[in-house]
């Protein structure tokens, strides 16, 4: 007993060991890891735009302020409506974008381009009346003070500088006894140390080793700010964000619907059609059997044949029109989702139980969708999933229907290119559904479609 | 005659082949797309070809490509193509050259067996057959209809159209219960008001009347 725990102690020494030494050795590293010196590159730019624009301000909207307050403020706002309703506010932003996406690898979407008129005064009404254009000043305003804490943040870096000291100090310092020296200063994020004996050095070594080792991290941080600053005031926000999204699922859900009628027209053109046309040649041969003024001999054996045939073609083709016309709307949906589903599980090949709860009812295009997706879901249960059981679920989850479908099969369902589970999503992001997919090598398969009720 | 059969839905395939081999004729080959249809023709050199337009793999056009394929490398081999729906462009595609040995017909027709094993006939022997729902759209998208209407009499209407459609004067006039002196010189006078030169063969006169609704 003793023993094993002892070798358990010792292990887990040698994993906390393992660790430490990894730890120490990442953080000594990261100070000249390529992420911080581009971090650090991102803050110096900073840097220089918080001092440039700071310095305009002070040229240009201080000797108003001098005046009157008031003045002071009028040039200011006049200043921003210039940014904005020129369009440099805009271009300033998308380069900071570029230089987030060159340097911090930060990736925003650009907003959506200006539609801007021919007339100079048109243009600059659509500039001034662009969220966009005034978010991005949101952004240069805010960057003044950033700049700042991005100075703040370099300053971490010039312990690299402090770390020299004990090492030139004795070529320099070897003056005779008595000679006074005045100290030499070293400034650090917590005020100057003032170094006159070696000692001193060493306390310089000492704190700039401590700075090179926060600076990655404090820069980070300072850089961190600045990356959702650019997020959430660079990027096309929320609304355009949105309306993207609406483009998007519009754009598939009239591809659907298209790709849907051509689909029935096919099934209607190489089913259907054929099937009477060939019916129709049937009977018209039989009926020249029969006639006596035909050139062909009168033969109602031969035409007993070709009417039994279309007889039987006549049946076929009324099964197939069938299958047609439930594929485009299943009455039985028009009875409720309940008996829609039911009808669908024990139609199903594999064997399949339903469990439904849905309290109040959906909209009939939620319900259309919602049944769809179920027939599907079985349909690929039937088609790859080798089980031998499957549940169909439908509930309701505050302002949401959900349909599941799980399987006792072989797993590995996914969202391939071309696979019939993409075109079921896009079916359903079309209503802002969602489909998830929980499906591991092995199994079991769980599908399920989240449709909002009031699509 | 010795016929190949292109069709892509089987049911329709397997009725044809026992439709033209109950009235006699030979059905040498019967394929489901245009690659086959092309092989087989070369292979066994048909008097004449049934070509649906519709057929694998792109389900769009490939038998009508097929079929101006043989117009123009083996033009001995009449080419009849049938569809469910007529698109005048198809026809004017086909009737490009020449007008002997090709026709195009509705599926519809089958139904009039008779009619459609003569129209085959006719393409077999060099003729054409243009169904009247062709010559109908022809007409109605002509420039010209209006000259038409104030100058051809409501017969020489019907005589045009029948004319247009590939068929000789004895069909002609079998149509339309007339007899064929009749139909000639109702030709003569429709060809005279038009300002075209009367041609002596049908398919010569079929092109004649197209180029004149196309122009």
């Amino acid at each position: 007993m003793a023993t094993s725990r002892e070798a358990r102690t010792t292990a887990r020494d040698a994993t906390t060991r393992g660790g430490v030494i990894a730890f120490g050795r990442s953080a000594a590293l990261a100070p000249f890891s390529s992420r911080a010196q581009r971090e650090l590159l991102f803050s110096l730019i900073g840097v220089i735009v918080s001092v440039v624009g700071l310095a305009t301000i002070g040229l240009v909207v201080f000797p108003g302020t001098a005046v009157s307050a008031m003045r002071g403020g009028a040039i200011l706002a006049l200043s921003f409506l210039v940014l904005v309703g020129s369009g440099a506010a805009r271009r300033l932003g998308a380069a900071g974008r570029r230089l987030a996406s060159r340097l911090i690898a930060e990736q925003v979407p650009e907003p959506p381009p200006l539609r801007l008129g021919r007339r100079r005064s048109d243009r600059v009404r659509t500039r001034l009346s662009d969220p966009n254009g005034w978010r991005a000043l949101a952004y240069l305003v805010l960057k003044l003070p950033l700049g700042q804490l991005e100075l703040y943040a370099a300053s971490y870096w010039v312990g690299f500088i402090g770390l020299t000291f004990p090492f030139w100090w004795r070529l320099f310092r070897n003056h005779p006894p008595g000679v006074e020296l005045s100290p030499v200063g070293f400034i650090t994020p917590f005020g100057w140390i003032r170094a006159g004996t070696f000692a001193g050095a060493i306390l310089v070594f000492g704190v700039s080793a401590a700075m090179v080792l926060a600076a990655p991290w404090v820069t980070r941080a300072v850089v961190s700010v600045d990356r959702w600053l650019i997020r959430v005031l660079l990027g096309p926000g929320k609304l355009a964000i949105r309306i993207r999204a609406l483009e998007e699922t519009r754009a598939r859900a009239v591809e659907d619907s298209a790709a849907t009628l051509r689909r029935i027209e096919r099934d209607l053109h190489d089913g259907t059609q054929s099937q009477l046309a060939t019916l129709a040649m049937k009977l018209g041969q039989a009926k020249e059997k029969l006639e006596h003024r035909s050139e062909l001999p009168y033969d109602p054996t031969g035409a007993l044949e070709l009417v039994d045939d279309a007889h039987r073609q006549a049946k076929e083709t009324l099964v197939e029109l069938r299958d047609i016309a439930r594929g485009i709307h299943p009455p039985v949906l028009d009875l409720g989702l309940d008996t829609a589903l039911a009808t669908l599980v024990a139609r199903s090949a594999v064997a399949a139980t339903l469990r439904f709860d849905v309290p109040t009812r959906p909209t009939q295009a939620i319900e259309t969708i919602g049944y769809f997706s179920a027939a599907e879901l079985l349909a690929n249960v039937t088609k790859h999933s080798h089980a031998s059981n499957a549940i169909v679920e439908a509930t309701t989850n505050e302002r949401h229907l959900l349909v599941r479908v799980t399987d006792d099969g072989i797993g590995g369902a996914r969202l391939g290119k071309g696979s019939g589970l993409r075109g079921l999503e896009d079916r359903v992001r079309a209503v802002d559904g969602r489909l998830s997919i929980v499906s591991p090598p092995g199994g079991p398969t769980v599908v399920t479609v989240d449709l909002p009720l009031r699509g | 005659m010795r016929v190949v059969i292109a069709e892509d839905a089987a049911v329709m395939r397997e009725g044809l082949v026992r439709l033209l081999e109950d009235r006699g004729h030979e059905v040498t080959a019967a394929v489901a797309d245009g690659d086959a249809l092309l092989r087989a023709v070369a292979e066994r050199h048909p008097d004449v070809a049934v070509v649906d337009i519709r057929m694998p793999p792109t389900h769009t056009d490939e038998g009508l490509r097929a079929a101006l394929v043989l117009r123009r490398e083996v033009p001995d081999v009449g080419v009849l193509v049938f569809s469910q729906y007529i698109e005048t462009r198809y026809a004017t595609r086909l009737l490009a050259e020449r007008s002997d040995g090709v026709g195009y017909l509705l599926k519809d027709r089958v139904a009039d067996v008779s009619e459609f094993v003569d129209a085959l006939a006719r393409v077999a022997a060099g003729g054409t057959a243009l169904d009247p729902e062709v010559v109908r759209q022809l007409l109605g998208a002509s420039r010209r209809v209006a000259a038409l209407d104030a100058t051809l009499t409501p017969r020489e209407s019907e005589v045009l159209a029948l004319m247009a459609e590939g068929r000789s004067n004895t069909a002609i006039a079998s149509a339309l219960f007339i007899g064929e002196g009749a139909v000639e010189k109702h030709v003569a006078n429709i060809f005279a008001k038009l300002g075209l030169p009367l041609s002596e063969s049908d398919n010569r006169r079929v092109l004649a009347v197209l180029r004149y609704l196309e122009a």
